[in-house]
């Protein structure tokens, strides 16, 4: 019984969300509402995408969460081989690990407006290097620790039987060790995809016009007139399902990189 | 004899210290990123924090105040209402999600593909977006066409203004960020779980325990690390959410919602008073911190007993 209210409480808002989308926009008018469009329409959607303010939003989202993805998935990858390697005391590396999950977790707010007066010094607002760079900042350290304890937790055995072999550190790490952490290093790059394409405060501080991203656009539908509800479902329609499709594709890889931190951390 | 070993043993360290180069260089790309995206704008940050700056007035701070700024915030009517929503929203959504999460994870437990489909069904809003999830929300609970009140009104009820009225504003946010917030801790419960050995419960069971004393003195006990652990995640990212907000009632009606988050964005880049919103911001710093280390005290505590 729970089980089913529960169910239906995650998905109806969605399927709302969607029927919405697909509503000719006079019904949004009618008394008393239709809950089911009377005829289906992609009108909203084709407005959508002909519109170029749109196509550069979605074009920037995909760039900003493409490039944060790479870049940190490389950058993180060889932070973590490091650190694990480096054979530093346990209390340094205590402090480095402290460091990274409190980036994890304080207010955000508090670097945002500095952010915002530096990207403005080096002349980088509204563009989508400096939203790039600022979700660097959040998904390298996350990344590097995921994957600290990923490395650290690989048997010793195998990296000691290719340095006999006289494999240097890059070999060992490209033909030995890589192998072992992908499916970490799968799982990190897919919470960092999604929190790219998700993320918003970061996004809005620095991107005001050019730049802006999909949830900044979303979030600029503040009217609440009946008669921008078919563009504004469709605009989140686009955003969301894009997601939930690669989450359902990448479920196994999404689930043990989210439940990885508060099961093993 | 002699020199092979010394030269064995110079190239030896010639060997590591050139690994341990590598190793240090591996590390230096994400130095730079925390440093310069991280730490320089924190420390920015406290500088700003001490200054009467409006941004929309001059270019540079106009001078220094010290801790007025601090004394300033706490003695601000709007700094308190915030303080308090952000306690209230937190507070329930928090409770709300976890007793529904832990209790969900227990419904889905068993395998087979209708709890495997349920599951994944039910983590479904953790990957909307939160600012499309509070969008869809406001759609949800528009007065007049939103399908909450269309519901109602079929069934005889008048809903209420949801967004336009103070109370019915905080509730609706919070609603909001239990939908949001509920998945995660359903899923790591799933996984905290599955490290339970059926053996135990077996035991039990034999024992003459029914399925509610088991969960009470076996499972309760054995997941409450990870429990707590799902309680600060939560708690700090619905205290730091600031999406919500920004899309279901920006902050209103009047200041019925706003929270420390929606307060600082809003005093910081649309009131550009950066000196103001940088000193709200360590005290929500300070808030943030004393969570965490409550935690992870907590949890130290639990684990030694």
């Amino acid at each position: 019984m729970l089980l089913m209210v529960a169910i239906s409480w995650v998905v109806v808002p969605l399927v709302y969300l969607f029927l919405n989308s697909i509503k000719p926009s006079l019904e949004f008018l009618s008394t008393p509402p239709t809950i089911f469009p009377s005829k289906i329409t992609f009108e909203h959607y084709s407005k959508a995408f002909s519109d170029p303010k749109v196509s550069r939003l979605f074009k920037n989202t995909v760039l900003v969460t493409g490039i944060t993805t790479l870049v940190t998935v490389v950058v993180g990858t060889f932070a973590a081989y490091g650190l694990s390697r480096l054979r530093l005391p346990a209390k340094w590396l205590g402090f480095v690990v402290f460091i990274f999950l409190f980036i994890r977790f304080y207010p955000r707010v508090t670097t945002v407006i500095p952010y915002f007066l530096t990207m403005r010094e080096l002349d980088l607002l509204d563009t989508i290097w400096a939203i790039i760079l600022g979700h660097l900042g959040i998904t390298v350290p996350f990344v590097t620790w995921l994957l600290l304890i990923v490395f650290n937790e690989l048997p010793k055995e195998i990296e000691e039987a290719a340095i006999i072999d006289g494999a240097g550190p890059w070999a060992r790490l490209r033909y030995v060790l890589f192998p072992l952490v992908a499916p970490g290093v799968a799982a990190a790059s897919i919470l960092t995809a999604f929190l790219s394409w998700n993320e918003f405060l970061i996004a809005s501080s620095v991107a005001r016009r050019e730049a802006q991203t999909l949830p900044i656009g979303v979030a600029s539908f503040v009217t609440d007139q009946g008669v921008h509800w078919g563009p504004m479902s469709a605009l989140a329609v686009v955003m969301i399902l894009p997601m939930i499709l690669f989450a359902l594709l990448v479920q196994r890889h999404l689930i043990s990189g989210l439940t990885f931190g508060a099961v093993k951390g | 004899m002699v020199t092979s070993i010394t030269a064995g043993i110079r190239s030896r360290r010639w060997f590591l210290s050139k690994e341990r180069l590598f190793f240090a260089a591996c590390v230096v790309p994400a130095l730079i990123v925390v440093v310069a995206v991280q730490i320089y704008p924190l420390g920015f940050s406290v500088w700003i924090a001490t200054k009467d700056w409006v941004l929309t007035a001059s270019d540079g701070p106009s001078r220094s105040v010290g801790l007025g700024n601090f004394r300033d915030t706490l003695s601000d009517d709007t700094f308190r209402r915030s303080l308090r929503n952000s306690a209230i929203i937190t507070g329930f959504s928090v409770s709300i999600s976890v007793i529904l999460g832990t209790a969900l994870a227990f419904f889905t437990r068993a395998a087979g593909w209708f709890n495997q489909l349920s599951r994944t069904i039910l983590i479904v809003p953790l990957v909307v977006a939160p600012v499309a999830a509070g969008t869809l929300w406001r759609i949800m609970l528009n007065p007049r066409a939103g399908l909450i009140n269309t519901m109602l009104d079929r069934i005889g009820i008048d809903g209420p203004i949801w967004l336009g009225k103070s109370t019915e504003a905080l509730i609706s946010v919070t609603v909001v960020e239990i939908w949001i917030g509920t998945p995660f801790v359903l899923l790591v419960i799933s996984a905290a779980l599955t490290t339970i050995p059926n053996t135990l419960l077996e035991a039990a069971a034999i024992d003459g325990a029914n399925r509610w004393r088991s969960f009470l003195h076996i499972e309760l006990p054995l997941i409450t690390p990870v429990l707590l652990i799902a309680v600060m995640f939560r708690a700090l990212d619905s205290l730091l959410s600031l999406d919500t907000v920004f899309t279901l009632t920006q902050g209103g009606p009047g200041f019925s919602t706003y929270t420390l988050s929606y307060l600082i964005y809003n005093t910081g880049l649309r009131e550009f008073d950066l000196g103001a919103a940088a000193a709200t911001s360590w005290i929500f710093m300070a808030i943030a911190a004393t969570l965490m280390v409550l935690t992870f005290w907590l949890q130290a505590r639990w684990q030694r007993t």
